[in-house]
């Protein structure tokens, strides 16, 4: 049975349902999209049992509020943006209590889940809004969500006493060490920005998004600009004519034309993604790392 | 036909030096093959003008280095025959852009040679990329090859008709982009409404293999 769950009170800086992800839709032009920070949204559902399918509502940095319509188990992981529920842990609401998440305090994306999973609709194959795809809609005030129909759902009994154990729960402020693996254009640069890749500290810059983060530092030259273009990944280091590098992200383009570095290994992709503008990140080869 | 890594599971396929008819024909063929015959643990791929992205699972393919002789084998034989040529698909276009002017003027055209030359050839799909369904379109006139803006436009409204570089294509949805517009269609490149419960693909008016001419239009 579909329940009303929650109002959207004021949706802040962005909210939308995210999942996995769409797989298999990039050789028509439609970027994977899905959650910005999996590790964080992964556990959101694991609290509540849910399958690691479930949609959530991925929100960015602060200003959301919602009421809840119905008596529901909620669970907040992620970012620190001020939430007045406690985080990290599975939540009982009542009927007419009020969520807010007033001020950012560490890292940008906050993952909302409910108990059995919104009912969010899918566009191929996926919950997760690409809004400037045209493949759903982001959040508005008023907005109802509901609880997926269907089987009757039971929270095991043990759910009150849940949370995530605290080496789990990632220190956002801190500065990540990417492994990024050798990309298609990794031979085009010299040893001595390969070198520099790895030993300088990036700054992530306000020009970052679910397209793609841009990082400022001393610039890198490849032995040639122009390009073919070429298939992306989400974590491909892009280096355009500026120097300055650009991880493509979740919602990035499907190709592009400028060389390819590297790709950030896809368990550190999330830890990028929960950097602020101004935060360092330092990368460190993969590659070398393993073997 | 040689291979790359693109990350731990993940290869990239190299199967033309350069754009033309065979890349091209290559392109069309492996596609056919990546769809109807996919190799073992093949997650998702990517085709693009020269190259194809190919991703595994890191279950099922733990070795790029084991697995990918027999899939560069697989490709290869694919590439040798090319499919039959798809049906021409006609679009419309009235040329009213605003940077039409200015391409015939750096070119030392009229705007009408600019539509002459531009609706003459027919064009082939070389991918689908940049933005959902958006049509990577050779091979242009080259007496219409014109470089992109220095600095991209914030919003260039789905429908657009534009030159970029020695491409031409069809903007698909709104987006900031740097090609120069010469024209619309009415013609929905893209739709998500367009999708029926077992065709999700009919979003998509346009394929990468799909051929391609414009006609001028010049209605409202």
């Amino acid at each position: 049975m579909s329940a009303h769950l929650l109002e959207v009170l004021d949706p802040g800086l962005g909210a939308a349902f995210q999942d996995h992800g769409r797989a298999g839709w990039r050789r028509f032009g439609v970027p994977p999209s899905g959650v910005m920070d999996d590790h964080a949204a992964g556990w959101a559902n694991v609290l509540l049992d849910n399958p690691p399918t479930a949609p959530v509502v991925e929100l960015l940095l602060q200003g959301a509020r919602f009421l809840a319509l119905h008596d529901c188990w909620i669970a907040v992981c992620g970012a620190d943006a001020g939430a007045s529920v406690p985080m990290w842990r599975a939540v009982r609401l009542c009927a007419g209590e009020e969520i807010r998440f007033s001020r950012i305090r560490g890292g940008v994306w906050t993952y909302l889940a409910v108990e059995g999973g919104f009912d969010a609709p899918l566009l191929l194959g996926s919950a997760s809004v690409y809004a400037r795809g045209r493949l759903g809609t982001p959040l508005v005030r008023g907005d109802v969500l509901l609880r997926t129909p269907g089987a009757p759902f039971r929270l095991p009994a043990s759910v009150a006493g849940r949370s995530v154990a605290w080496e789990e729960r990632r220190n956002y402020d801190a500065t990540p060490l990417l492994r990024v693996w050798p990309g298609p254009q990794w031979d085009l640069f010299s040893e001595a920005d390969r070198a520099a890749l790895c030993e300088r500290t990036w700054t992530v810059t306000p020009q970052s998004d679910r397209v793609g983060y841009r990082l400022s530092g001393q610039p890198l030259a490849p032995g040639q600009w122009q390009m073919i273009s070429e298939p992306l990944r989400v974590g491909t280091v892009q280096v355009p004519e500026d120097g300055q590098p650009i991880v493509m992200m979740r919602d990035g383009p499907t190709a592009g034309g400028y060389p390819k570095i590297g790709v950030v290994d896809a368990h550190d992709v999330a830890r990028l993604a929960q950097c602020r503008a101004g935060q360092n990140v330092k990368f460190r080869l993969a590659a070398q790392a393993v073997g | 036909m040689d291979w790359t890594p693109y990350g731990p599971h993940a290869a990239l396929v190299r199967f033309a030096d350069e754009m033309g008819d065979e890349a091209f024909a290559r392109c069309g063929a492996i596609r056919a093959e990546l769809e109807r015959n996919p190799p073992e643990g093949l997650l998702e791929f990517v085709p693009a003008c020269t190259t194809v992205l190919l991703e595994f699972s890191a279950r099922e393919v733990p070795s790029l280095d084991d697995a990918m002789p027999d899939i560069l084998e697989q490709l290869q034989m694919a590439a040798a025959v090319a499919l039959p040529p798809e049906p021409v698909k006609e679009i419309p276009v009235i040329y009213d852009g605003q940077d039409l002017e200015r391409v015939a003027r750096t070119h030392n055209l009229t705007t009408a040679e600019v539509c002459r030359l531009h609706t003459e050839p027919v064009y082939k799909v070389y991918m689908l990329g940049f933005a959902p369904g958006f049509p990577y379109l050779g091979d242009l006139d080259a007496r219409l090859h014109t470089p992109r803006l220095a600095t991209p436009r914030a919003r260039v409204p789905a429908g657009s008709v534009a030159i970029g570089g020695q491409h031409t294509g069809i903007y698909t949805v709104d987006t900031p982009g740097g090609w120069n517009i010469i024209g619309h269609t009415p013609a929905k490149i893209f739709d998500p409404a367009r999708r029926s419960p077992d065709n999700d693909e009919a979003m998509f008016l346009l394929k990468q293999g799909d051929r391609v001419k414009f006609v001028r239009n010049n209605g409202p």
